[in-house]
């Protein structure tokens, strides 16, 4: 009897907070897919702490260097990145003033040495890899080869412009672009308990495809600290909702300026955590190509 | 099979008896010490200088924009034989450079350059009192109008003199609040865009200045919306 009152005390105190979890996803909506984590990519890093000397910048190339920070001053280390045509991956060190290269398994490759701390990378259309220096905000502009070009082909991308306009809806206002005719398109975020808090459109595709990036939140008084939840939406030309990718990590050791990139279908997220750099990969062709039909 | 009590029962029930007795003096130690330091907290909001908003924009657009050319001499760190610099012989740069527990408003800042001091330095150099600029709390204590006070607030305690506002962080806050992550990092909220995103200025430790951009939510996960008790609404 007594063992059978505090198996109940238990449920009573674990079971029911349990199954009824703040933070807890709610249901998704039954026509959407959703896609899974596809590949973590593992990078090593090397730990900079303090004192830091100008030796201890140039151990163990293949890794990426992490600085520990202090009271008052957050870690920092890789922030930037983007993808190459062959899926592979080019990620900024700015601590060694240098932009590294790792192959499609994560792989080191290479390392150019350009002179100053970069924050974020993009590959363009044309092939070019514009580097921003973290300290001025300028852009440079390197070939494929490392090869400095001419300040005028540093221009970032447009980007298509995104308005959250209430706490369910949306609109991106994507410009005309291979295949695609542009065009409004609107998001929907409806769903219990949650409110749509931002939107940023990631990329268009070849085919006109948007990905969009939805930030959403359970609870706007932050008393405990702000706390949002991070959606990847993929939507084709004429505004179908093909697929989501629900389950995006947010727990940054270094917060990254180049948080999501696509690229073939493939959503990459960086994630720098104390222990390593983790790129991690969400492939949404088969299953929301097996949707869209 | 009976209760039988034992010598350690006893000894167990007495101590207790004697906690319970003592609950009441406990309730009223702690509501004094409570009392006091909330006396004390009064103490300090009474002598925190007014601002109203738009002066603390003002303030942080100050340290922002101000503009300064990094000389030979400011690349160096005489008390530190590790110190590695930021910048450039003759750049030029716009912001306050970051200088971990540094707060030199633009006048002190100038005066140390041309005495010369080192522009900025990290906390992996250690603290340097041979280089000039501004850490990510002191940008904010110099946005509020807290120049006399020194660095007296930090991450940690700024909570002293700012209150957790009741209202939803995601479409209430106003300019010249902050986001506080205790330990770590703070930024001044300056306003939300129109895709939901926000825009802060901060002493960015990365960008190796006091910067102000678009950021989107997640970068902020974990803190927490505070209000400087000092603010004229």
């Amino acid at each position: 009897m007594a063992r059978n009152s505090r198996v109940f005390l238990l449920f009573l105190l674990f079971g029911l907070p349990a199954s009824d979890a703040p933070n807890g996803r709610p249901e998704l909506e039954s026509d959407v897919c959703t896609i899974p984590l596809t590949q973590v990519l593992r990078i090593p890093i090397s730990t900079l702490g303090a004192p830091a000397t100008a030796e201890s910048l140039n151990v163990a190339p293949a890794t990426l260097l992490v600085s520990t920070g202090a009271a008052d001053e957050p870690p920092w280390g890789p922030s930037g990145f983007d993808v190459l045509d062959d899926g592979s991956l080019l990620i900024a060190d700015p601590l060694r003033s240098r932009v590294s290269f790792f192959d499609s398994h994560g792989e080191f490759r290479k390392a150019w040495k350009i002179g100053f701390a970069a924050d974020s990378l993009t590959v363009t259309a044309k092939g070019v890899v514009l580097v921003r220096e973290a300290t001025t905000g300028q852009l440079h502009a390197f070939d494929r080869e490392g090869k400095a070009l001419p300040t005028e082909e540093g221009t970032l991308p447009e980007q298509a412009e995104a308005r959250v306009l209430n706490t369910k809806n949306g609109t991106i206002r994507r410009p005309a672009a291979g295949n695609s005719q542009g065009g409004l398109l609107e998001v929907k975020f409806d769903r219990p308990g949650l409110t749509l808090v931002s939107l940023e459109a990631l990329a268009i595709d070849q085919k006109g495809d948007t990905y969009v990036a939805l930030e959403t939140s359970a609870n706007g008084d932050a008393a405990e600290g702000i706390n949002v939840n991070k959606y990847v939406r993929r939507y084709s030309s004429d505004g179908k909702l093909l697929c989501e990718i629900a389950d995006i990590p947010l727990d940054y050791y270094i917060s990254p300026v180049d948080e999501l990139r696509v690229h073939k279908g493939l959503v990459y997220q960086l994630q720098t955590t104390s222990s390593e750099v983790r790129i991690n990969v969400w492939d949404t062709n088969q299953l929301c190509s097996r949707s869209s039909h | 099979m009976g209760y039988e009590p034992t010598l350690l029962s006893l000894l167990t029930l007495s101590r207790r008896s004697a906690v319970f007795a003592r609950l009441p003096l406990l309730f009223v130690c702690a509501w004094l010490i409570s009392g006091l330091h909330t006396q004390a907290q009064i103490e300090v909001i009474a002598h925190l200088p007014h601002a109203t908003r738009a002066e603390i924009m003002a303030r942080a657009e100050k340290l922002a924009k101000h503009t300064w050319v990094c000389g030979a001499p400011n690349l160096r760190a005489a008390c530190s034989k590790k110190y590695l610099s930021d910048w450039k012989s003759g750049q030029r740069v716009t912001g306050i450079p970051y200088c971990w527990g540094g707060i030199d408003g633009p006048e002190a800042f100038d005066r140390k350059l041309a005495d010369g001091l080192a522009a900025g330095a990290h906390s992996r150099f250690g603290v340097l009192k041979c280089a000039a600029g501004i850490d990510c709390s002191g940008f904010v204590m110099l946005s509020w109008g807290l120049s006399s006070s020194g660095h007296a607030y930090s991450t940690s305690n700024l909570r002293e003199i700012a209150g957790k506002p009741k209202y939803n962080v995601f479409a209430d806050m106003k300019p010249g609040d902050v986001l506080n992550k205790p330990g770590s990092h703070v930024v001044l909220f300056t306003g939300y865009n129109p895709d939901g995103t926000i825009s802060v200025c901060e002493a960015s430790s990365s960008q190796a200045r006091v910067v102000c951009r678009k950021a989107t939510w997640s970068r902020f996960k974990g803190y927490i919306s505070l209000q400087y008790k000092g603010i004229d609404d």
